[in-house]
């Protein structure tokens, strides 16, 4: 079928739904409405079945054993790059580095393209709005080399201000780590215009796509940046999965960063000589069944067709604020033009802590706390939120019950 | 992995929280007070400060204040309350029982009165840390002497 056929059709949010096993759970009694998928995604049957299936049929190592197996096992893991390669538009498969997630990418680019380069009274360039994974890697870095990491600010509503991000692009900077999208406050940043930016400078840009994944399409080559990271849990894929795309010349010039078995070509006393990239920075045994449960959550994401995902999903988000914005002393933190379904919110007279312990007796699961992001509360000036997080196998239905739940448990602390 | 137990006889948010957290026990500052210390809890900023009068090893008159979440509060609340006329040491030994009942170790303890409510954390290890900062706080505060006592 057309992708334009396929634009036309209601999205099925009940269809899908249905590929969950976990969402048919019930919690203290009541149907679960999981609205934490900001934290981890769950995860389709065809994901969960690709891992039994690996370990039932096709466990052994990767890139060693030439037996049946091993081949098989090979394919499997080398077919999450091929995966990652097409959602990310990547140049090449080998631009694509498999890692445990996007801190360890973020990492890699720390010690290995950072930190060589680095030296005192240079800046690395971040936002305010950054997790914690984009901001302490660039700190450690920067305390061994003398370097600093200076944050570029935001407005109220939550979006970067380009023209003091721009203003902040000096001499000194010899990196820029920005968001794609904020795990707050759902922020969808101008990734190509930043890229743009950064390039007249010459200074390398690594976007960190962890809560960019599940929810848009993404083209690294058409963003113009130089690193991209991604998570493989917050795509619907297993925990401890994720990839680290790069521009091949930063590639080739990177040191390794692990040493170990499966990275070298050579190993003798007298010296190693290493294998190219991007093998050269995956040593040891990866989490083959993740990956492979990973490549199966892509293709199943591919199946629906990511830009009907996110058109679905900006019905929910759009639903899901004006009805937030409903709830009387209610106050929402992030109000960018272009944003994920991503909602955080305090209620006036309420901690977010026991908000969220209350909505879980109501089978509603929601994160509170700082979400790994301290800057980003201190600006706001709290403590903590209350957030809710949507992705497309969330229903219309379940906003209207996570409101009225909300309503109900905000009376009992009253 | 174990589904946590759907049945819940008394919620975690019964009457007698709600009540200490809507109108809260020994709040305010202490007026004269030889003993205060502030605790924070990292993961969501919430702070208690207790302030408190030791005499002869015994507390006397004893307050907190701080912005926190329900839970903390009502612990705050009735741990005040608890600790007037008590002894250091019987301190010590309150601490030590009330985290046998929010571990689920033990199903209540009589000494530990009102506290008993929040017996319902054994259920909830992530929100244990909200009862164990007013606990914090008032152990910090019995190393703490303030300067003009000191004198």
């Amino acid at each position: 079928m057309s992708t334009l056929l396929r634009a036309a059709e209601p999205f099925d949010s009940a269809r899908y739904r249905a590929d969950f096993p976990l969402l048919a759970r019930q919690i203290h009694g009541k149907p679960l409405i999981y609205f934490d998928s900001a934290n981890t995604a769950q995860k389709p049957a065809a994901v969960i079945e690709a891992v039994d299936d690996f370990y039932r049929q096709h466990n052994a190592n990767v890139a060693r054993a030439v037996h049946t197996l091993g081949e098989e096992a090979t394919a499997g893991y080398e077919a999450a790059r091929d995966r990652l390669a097409r959602r990310l538009n990547a140049g090449s498969r080998d631009e694509v580095v498999l890692t445990s997630g996007t801190t360890q990418a973020i990492n890699l680019v720390a010690y290995s393209h950072a930190l060589p380069r680095l030296a005192p009274g240079d800046e690395i360039l971040v936002t305010q709005m950054e997790h914690h994974a984009n901001i302490v890697p660039w700190q450690l870095v920067a305390a061994r080399s003398g370097a600093r990491v200076v944050p570029a600010p935001i407005t109220e509503a939550g979006e970067l201000i380009l023209e003091r991000f721009a203003a902040l692009l000096t001499p000194r900077v010899k990196l820029a780590g920005v968001t794609h999208v904020s795990n707050v406050t759902g922020t969808i940043n101008p990734v190509r215009e930043i890229a743009r930016l950064c390039r007249e400078r010459g200074v390398p840009l690594l976007i960190d796509g962890s809560q960019a994944g599940p929810h848009l399409a993404i083209d690294v080559q058409a963003i113009g940046c130089d690193f991209y990271a991604v998570t493989g849990h917050k795509m619907f894929g297993p925990t401890g999965t994720g990839a680290l795309w790069a521009r091949r010349e930063h590639l080739a010039a990177m040191p390794p960063f692990f040493g170990g078995g499966e990275m070298i070509r050579s190993v003798s006393f007298d010296g190693s000589v290493f294998a190219d990239p991007p093998h050269k920075f995956e040593a040891g045994t990866p989490n083959i069944a993740g990956f492979v449960g990973l490549a199966a959550a892509i293709e199943y994401v591919d199946r629906i067709g990511i830009e009907r995902i996110a058109a679905y999903e900006q019905e929910l988000l759009e639903h899901a604020s004006a009805a937030l914005r409903a709830v009387p002393g209610l106050r929402l933190f992030g109000t960018a033009a272009h944003k994920a379904p991503v909602l955080s919110f305090l209620v006036e007279g309420a901690h977010a802590h026991d908000l969220a312990t209350l909505l879980d007796h109501e089978g509603i699961a929601v994160r509170s706390g700082h979400h790994c992001a301290h800057p980003l509360m201190k600006f706001y000036g709290v403590p903590a939120t209350l957030r809710a997080s949507l992705a497309f196998y969330n229903t219309h239905e379940e906003i209207e019950r996570f409101v009225a739940a909300l309503i109900k448990v905000r009376r009992l602390l009253a | 992995m174990p589904d946590r137990p759907p049945a819940q006889t008394t919620p975690l948010y019964q009457a007698l929280v709600l009540d200490h957290q809507r109108a809260p026990r020994c709040h305010g500052p202490v007026a004269g007070h030889t003993h205060a210390a502030e605790s924070v809890n990292a993961l969501c900023g919430d702070r208690v400060r207790i302030e408190l009068c030791l005499a002869d090893d015994c507390v006397g008159a004893i307050g907190f204040t701080g912005e926190a979440c329900a839970i903390t509060t009502a612990t705050a609340s009735m741990l005040c309350e608890l600790a007037i006329g008590r002894t250091v040491s019987e301190l010590a030994d309150l601490e030590r029982r009330f985290h046998e009942v929010i571990a689920g170790d033990v199903a209540e303890d009589a000494v530990l009165g009102s506290l008993n409510a929040l017996r319902e954390l054994a259920r909830y290890p992530s929100r244990r840390l909200c009862a164990e900062l007013p606990w914090n706080a008032l152990h910090a505060a019995l190393t703490h002497p303030t300067e003009s006592a000191r004198s």
